[in-house]
C-alpha cells in the first residue's frame, strides 16, 4: 500500500552501486537521481517545460520557504504544490528543520521540536514534527521527509546520540500524523553524526518502521570527507535493499560517483544551479567561470558533447558577454548544470546495467584529475568497493 | 531596403510595407512596426527557448549598440556577424546606438565621437570605429551615430551642434560605407537631431534627407530610458510634425523608445512607422503586467473584467483601469485567475496569478520570464490591432478604446 515501488534492475557485481526503477506517484524515475532544488516552487529561471525538455523527473522544493511564502493555506487551495507551479512529475520536500538550523541563529531545539524567531515579524515559533508534516502534506509532494533533529556535522559528544535518539521519537510522531500515505512517501533520517554505532544504531531502529524509503542525514556539512564517506557506506550497509536510499546535500559530481558506488540511489544539491549564478558551468575536467576573460574569443560551446539546449544554441564568447550582466545569463547556465548532473546519473544508471560501472568510475576520475591527484579519501572509498583508480 | 506606403489614414497614420531587407530579402513586413527589443543580444530575461513560446514575435531584432560593442574585436573574430554571435540568425538584426530604456549619461559627445555606455564604461566611437563595428556585426540595418544629448532644456546652440556633428558623422559614415563591401548588404538610417529647436529640426530632417539614406531615426528628444509621454505638449507634438513634414514619404521612420499604448497611436497618427519593444520590458521589471484592451472588434461592454478578473455589468468601460496590473499586490495572493482572460500566450495558459504574485514577492527569476512572455505577446498583439484598425479604417475605434485606459486614474501606474 506504499506510493512508491522500487525495481531494482541491477546491482553491480564490484561495489554496491544499483541502477533501479522507482515508481512515484507523479514519475517513473530511474536511478541514481540527482533532484534540482526549485526551494520556492520555481527552478531559478527556468520553466516547467525546459526540465522536462531536460528529461528531469523529480525536482526538490524547500518546506520552510514554502511552508511561509506562499503557506500551507494558500497552496492546499491551488491543490497542492504541483498544480499551483505547473509541475507534472515527481516532487520532494525536505522537512524544514534543517533549512532552520542553518539559515536561523536563534534555532533552540526542545524535545518538542525547533524553536526559532521568525525572521519576518521577529516572534518566536516552534515547528515540532506534526507541523512539518502538516505542512508537507498541503505541499503534496512525492516523498516528504520526517523532521530530524539536525546536529552540525562538526559537534561531537552527548549532544550527537541525544539527536540520534530524538530523531527516531520525531518519526514516531511524524508518522503518527502522516495524513496521505497512500500518496506521500515519508522517509525517516539516518542520524549519528560521525560515529558509526551510533549511525548503525539509528539504521537498525528505522529499518523497524514500515517506511517506502530512508535519507541519509547530517553529513556534507564541513566535517572531513574521510569521516563523510566512512558514514556513508555504513548507513547503506545497514539499509535494506529493497528501498531507495538518499543522500541528503550531495552534489559535486565527484561526490555523486562515489556515494553511488556505496549504494547511494538520490542525491539533492543546491550547488549546480547556484554556481551558474555566478557564471560557473559543470564540465568533465570540473567547472570553467565563463567570466574569466579567456573564454572572450572562445566560439565553442561550455561542452561540445552536451545535448543540452544551452550548448546547441551558445558559445562560451556570448555566454562570456552576458555572464553576470543579464538574467537570461543565468538561465542558460542552470539549463546546462542540470543537463550536466542529470547526464552524469544517466550514465551511471546504464553503465551499471551494463555491467561496466567500475571502468565508468575509472575514466570518471581520469577526465576529472587527467594529473591522477585523486583526492585520498575518493581512493580510500573507491578501493573500499574494490575500485582501483587507473 | 524597400519601403512603400500602402494606405494613409486618418490624417497622418501610415500603413506601409517594409521589404527587401537585409538578409531575408525575401520577408515582407508590415508598418507600423514594433521591433524586439534586446539588451546584449537577447530579449531581456528570455533564452532562445523561452522566447519561442512567444507566438507573434516581430521579425527584426532591435540590438542597441551600447550593449555590445565593446565586444567588437570578439565580432571582429567571429567573422559572422552579430545575428549569428547571440544565436538570433532567424531575426534581421536592427543595430541602433542607444538602449532605448537606459538612461544615457549627459555631456560626454563630441565633434568627433559619441560616448557609447556598455557593461566595462564609456567607449568614445568616431565614425572610424563605427564602421569598423559595424563591419563586425553585420547588422541588416544600422542606426548612423548622432548626438542625441538634448532634451527640453537645451540651448539653442547645444541644438545646433547637435545636428551639425550628426550631419558630420554621417557624411564620414556614408563615405565609408562607399568602400566597405561588407556594409553594402546593410541599410542605413540617418538619425533626426535637434532637440527641441523648431529651427535646428527642419534643417536635420531635410540635410539628412537630402543624403540618400534608407530611412530615418528620430532622436534627441528624450534620453532618460523612462516612459515616453510627451505627446500631451504642444510643443512637441507641433515640432515633431514639421520634422516628419521634410522628410520623404517612401522612407521609414523609426522612432525608438518606452511607449505606452496611447503614446504609440499619437506617434503613429503623427506618421512614425517603427517602435520597439522596449515598453513592455519596463513594465515586466515593475512587476506589472499589460492587460489593456486593443480589441476594437468588440463592443466596449461585453466581455470587459475589472482588475479583480469579476465580470463587469453591461454599462462597464475600460476606463476603470490602466494599461497594466501590479502583479506584486496582494489582491492577487489567491487569485487562480489567468493574468489576462483569453490571453493566448503562453504565461496565461499555463500560470495563474497567484504563482506569479508569489514568484515576485520571492523575487524567483522566472517572474521576469513569465511576464516578459505575457507581456511581449500582448504589445505585439496591440501592434497587430494597430496594423488591423488601419486595414479596416477603424483606427479611431482603437483609440478609443485606448484612450479609455489613458483616462483611468491608474493609468500612471
Ligand atoms: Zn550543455
Ligand atoms: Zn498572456
Amino acid at each position: 500500500h506504499s506510493a512508491l515501488s522500487l525495481k531494482v534492475l541491477a546491482e553491480c557485481p564490484v561495489t554496491k552501486a544499483r541502477a533501479c526503477e522507482m515508481i512515484l506517484p507523479h514519475a517513473t524515475v530511474n536511478t541514481p537521481v540527482f533532484m534540482p532544488v526549485g526551494t520556492q516552487g520555481s527552478m531559478k529561471g527556468l520553466v516547467p517545460d525546459q526540465l522536462r525538455d531536460l528529461d528531469c523527473r523529480l525536482i526538490l522544493g524547500n518546506t520552510y520557504h514554502l511552508g511561509h511564502r506562499p503557506g500551507p493555506e494558500l497552496l492546499e487551495k491551488a491543490g497542492g504544490l504541483h498544480s499551483f507551479m505547473q509541475w507534472d512529475r515527481a516532487l520532494l520536500t525536505d522537512s524544514g528543520g534543517f533549512q532552520m538550523v542553518s539559515l536561523l541563529d536563534l534555532a533552540e531545539i526542545t524535545e518538542e521540536g525547533v524553536k526559532f524567531k521568525s525572521p519576518h515579524d521577529g516572534s518566536m515559533m516552534l515547528l515540532t514534527p506534526e507541523h512539518s508534516i502538516g505542512i508537507q502534506n498541503a505541499i503534496g509532494a512525492d516523498i516528504i521527509m520526517q523532521l530530524d533533529d539536525v546536529v552540525s556535522s562538526t559537534v561531537t559528544g552527548p549532544r550527537v546520540e541525544e539527536a540520534m535518539h530524538r530523531t527516531i521519537r520525531w518519526l514516531d510522531r511524524c508518522l503518527a500524523v502522516h495524513k496521505r500515505p497512500h500518496d506521500q512517501n515519508i522517509f525517516p533520517i539516518v542520524q549519528g553524526g560521525l560515529d558509526e554505532d551510533l549511525r548503525r544504531q539509528c539504521a537498525r531502529e528505522l529499518v523497524k518502521r514500515d517506511v517506502p524509503g530512508f535519507a541519509i542525514g547530517g553529513l556534507s556539512g564541513g566535517e572531513e570527507k574521510q569521516h563523510f564517506w566512512r558514514m556513508v557506506t555504513v548507513s547503506t550497509d545497514e539499509l535494506p535493499n529493497n528501498k531507495p536510499r538518499y543522500l541528503m546535500g550531495v552534489g559535486f559530481a565527484v561526490d555523486l560517483v562515489v556515494c553511488v558506488a556505496l549504494g547511494c540511489d538520490m542525491f539533492d544539491c543546491v550547488f549546480p544551479t547556484r554556481t551558474a549564478r555566478f557564471g560557473c558551468a559543470l564540465v568533465s575536467t570540473g567547472q570553467i567561470n565563463l567570466k574569466n576573460k579567456t573564454f572572450a574569443k572562445d566560439f565553442q560551446p561550455i561542452d561540445k558533447d552536451c545535448p543540452c539546449s544551452t550548448c546547441q544554441t551558445y558559445t562560451r564568447a556570448y555566454l562570456h558577454t552576458v555572464v553576470t550582466f543579464e538574467t537570461v545569463a543565468c538561465t542558460l547556465l542552470t539549463v546546462h548544470n542540470i543537463a550536466y548532473q542529470l547526464r552524469l546519473m544517466r550514465s551511471m544508471h546504464e553503465s551499471i546495467i551494463a555491467g561496466q560501472f567500475p571502468e565508468f568510475v575509472q575514466t570518471f576520475f581520469k577526465d576529472m584529475f587527467p594529473k591522477k591527484n585523486y583526492p585520498d579519501w575518493a581512493v580510500d572509498a573507491l578501493s573500499s568497493v574494490n575500485i582501483t583508480l587507473l | 531596403m524597400k519601403f512603400s506606403v500602402e494606405k494613409i489614414v486618418h490624417g497622418g497614420c501610415r500603413l506601409g510595407l517594409l521589404h527587401e531587407v537585409g538578409k531575408l530579402q525575401s520577408v515582407t513586413v508590415e508598418t507600423p512596426l514594433c521591433l524586439l527589443h534586446t539588451k546584449a543580444g537577447s530579449a531581456p530575461n528570455l533564452s532562445m527557448d523561452t522566447l519561442g513560446y512567444i507566438q507573434n514575435l516581430p521579425p527584426i531584432a532591435l540590438m542597441p549598440l551600447n550593449l555590445l560593442a565593446e565586444h567588437h574585436e570578439t565580432l571582429e573574430e567571429y567573422k559572422k556577424g552579430i545575428a549569428d554571435f547571440t544565436a538570433m540568425k532567424d531575426f534581421l538584426i536592427c543595430c541602433s546606438l542607444q538602449d532605448p530604456c537606459t538612461a544615457v549619461p549627459s555631456g560626454y559627445n563630441d565633434k568627433t565621437s559619441v560616448a557609447l555606455w556598455g557593461r566595462a564604461g564609456k567607449m568614445k566611437v568616431d565614425p572610424e570605429l563605427f564602421v569598423k563595428i559595424q563591419e563586425a556585426f553585420q547588422p541588416d540595418w544600422f542606426q548612423c551615430l548622432g548626438d542625441s544629448d538634448t532634451n527640453k532644456d537645451s540651448s539653442k546652440k547645444r541644438s545646433k551642434k547637435a545636428v551639425d556633428n550628426t550631419l558630420n558623422f554621417l557624411d564620414e559614415i556614408l563615405k565609408r560605407r562607399k568602400s566597405s563591401e561588407i556594409l553594402q548588404q546593410s541599410s542605413v538610417f540617418g538619425s533626426i537631431e535637434g532637440g527641441f529647436n523648431q529651427f535646428e529640426r527642419e534643417r536635420s530632417a531635410k540635410e539628412t534627407a537630402a543624403r540618400g539614406v534608407d530611412g530615418f531615426a528620430i532622436e534627441g528628444f528624450q534620453s532618460d530610458g523612462q516612459e515616453f509621454r510627451q505627446f500631451h505638449e504642444k510643443e512637441f507634438t507641433d515640432i515633431l510634425g514639421l520634422t516628419l513634414k521634410h522628410l520623404p514619404e517612401d522612407k521609414p521612420r523609426m522612432m525608438l523608445g518606452v511607449w505606452r499604448p496611447d503614446s504609440v497611436l499619437q506617434a503613429v497618427s503623427a506618421g512614425i512607422d517603427i517602435f520597439d519593444s522596449s515598453y513592455a520590458y519596463s513594465v515586466s521589471e515593475k512587476g506589472r503586467a499589460l492587460v489593456f484592451d486593443f480589441d476594437y472588434h468588440k463592443k466596449h461592454w461585453e466581455s470587459i473584467t475589472d482588475d479583480d478578473g469579476s465580470e463587469n455589468s453591461k454599462n462597464a468601460t475600460t476606463t476603470g483601469r490602466g494599461f497594466s496590473v501590479d502583479l506584486k499586490d496582494s489582491r492577487y495572493k489567491d487569485d487562480f485567475s489567468p493574468v489576462l482572460k483569453g490571453c493566448g500566450c503562453y504565461t496565461c495558459k499555463t500560470y495563474t496569478r497567484a504563482y506569479l504574485n508569489h514568484l515576485l514577492t520571492t523575487s524567483e527569476l522566472q517572474s521576469g520570464v513569465l511576464l516578459m512572455v505575457h507581456n511581449l505577446h500582448h504589445y505585439f498583439g496591440f501592434f497587430e490591432a494597430i496594423r488591423q484598425s488601419l486595414r479596416e479604417d477603424k483606427f479611431q475605434q482603437l483609440q478609443q478604446l485606448i484612450d479609455g485606459h489613458s483616462r483611468s486614474p491608474s493609468a500612471d501606474r
